[in-house]
């Protein structure tokens, strides 16, 4: 049985995620598993070295994708908890952007959890992130959301 | 324009001005470097649709037409269809692809 999301942490963060508190946030008695999942700022990006990065984003509709991302995950797995938390601004080399931890009974739901949380996320979460690089700054290459379709009938007369 | 918006809003009643309706547009990532600014109000005629809110940026704008493609939209922080109408008061945010995590 699942948790219900409200026992789930989901933040936006301006500092260093704790990825310690995340952890201790799902660990339950009834929990076999903790899987976690920590995505870092990498030293290059199709071969030109990163000076470092610099998020930004919508940051109602990021929490709000964030909260229905957990939601699907307890929805879909034998999960016990999620937590995800993002950070935003610049950061370093090495530094963590981005860690989710979920923890289940058992540990096949946890790794499939925790994979299907962080693909949805760079998917369908508004984060952009812009590159710096010695000789200038890109945003990244990203992913469109999908979106629902455009029909004549939701057209509503004036 | 903005100035005006008392007399255009959804409490009004018959006006001789031409009626408008407003809605707060945001802009992230790149748009925003483009336009040059992350929010703005704006009046537009009621029965516009988010197509239609892009058109007068692009009017102002005409280099904004080029990332249409490549955008999505939203409608108070849900992703929404470009037909979609808008309404009072709406917050309507066009978003380039995403690229958290």
């Amino acid at each position: 049985m699942s948790t219900p999301p409200s026992s789930d942490l989901i933040l936006l963060v301006r500092n260093v995620i704790d990825a310690d508190a995340l952890i201790n946030h799902v660990r339950t008695a009834g929990d076999g598993a903790i899987v976690t999942f920590d995505g870092c700022v990498r030293n290059q990006s199709h071969g030109r070295r990163t000076l470092y990065l610099d998020y930004e984003a919508y940051e109602s509709m990021a929490l709000a994708k964030m909260r229905e991302i957990a939601a699907e995950v307890h929805a879909k797995f034998p999960i016990d908890r999620v937590a995800v938390a993002h950070r935003l601004g610049r950061l370093e080399i090495g530094e963590t952007s981005v860690f989710i931890a979920v923890s289940a009974p058992h540990r096949a739901a946890a790794f499939d959890a925790c994979r299907f949380a962080i693909d949805t996320l760079k998917r369908s979460v508004p984060i952009w992130k812009k590159e710096y690089f010695e000789d200038g700054a890109v945003w990244a290459d990203g992913e469109l959301p999908p979106v629902p379709q455009d029909t004549q009938s939701r057209k509503r007369a004036s | 324009m903005l100035a005006d918006h008392r007399a255009a809003g959804y409490n009004s009643s018959v006006s001789s001005i031409t009626p408008s309706i407003q809605v707060k547009v945001l802009f992230f990532g790149r748009l925003k470097e483009v336009v040059g600014g992350a929010e703005e109000l704006v009046d537009i005629t009621p029965g516009s649709s988010i197509e239609d809110l892009f058109a007068t940026f692009v009017a102002r704008q005409p280099e904004l037409a080029r990332y249409r493609r490549s955008l999505v939209a939203s409608r108070n922080q849900e992703f929404a269809a470009w037909s979609t109408p808008l309404q009072p008061g709406d917050e309507i945010a066009f978003l380039p692809p995403v690229s958290g995590g």
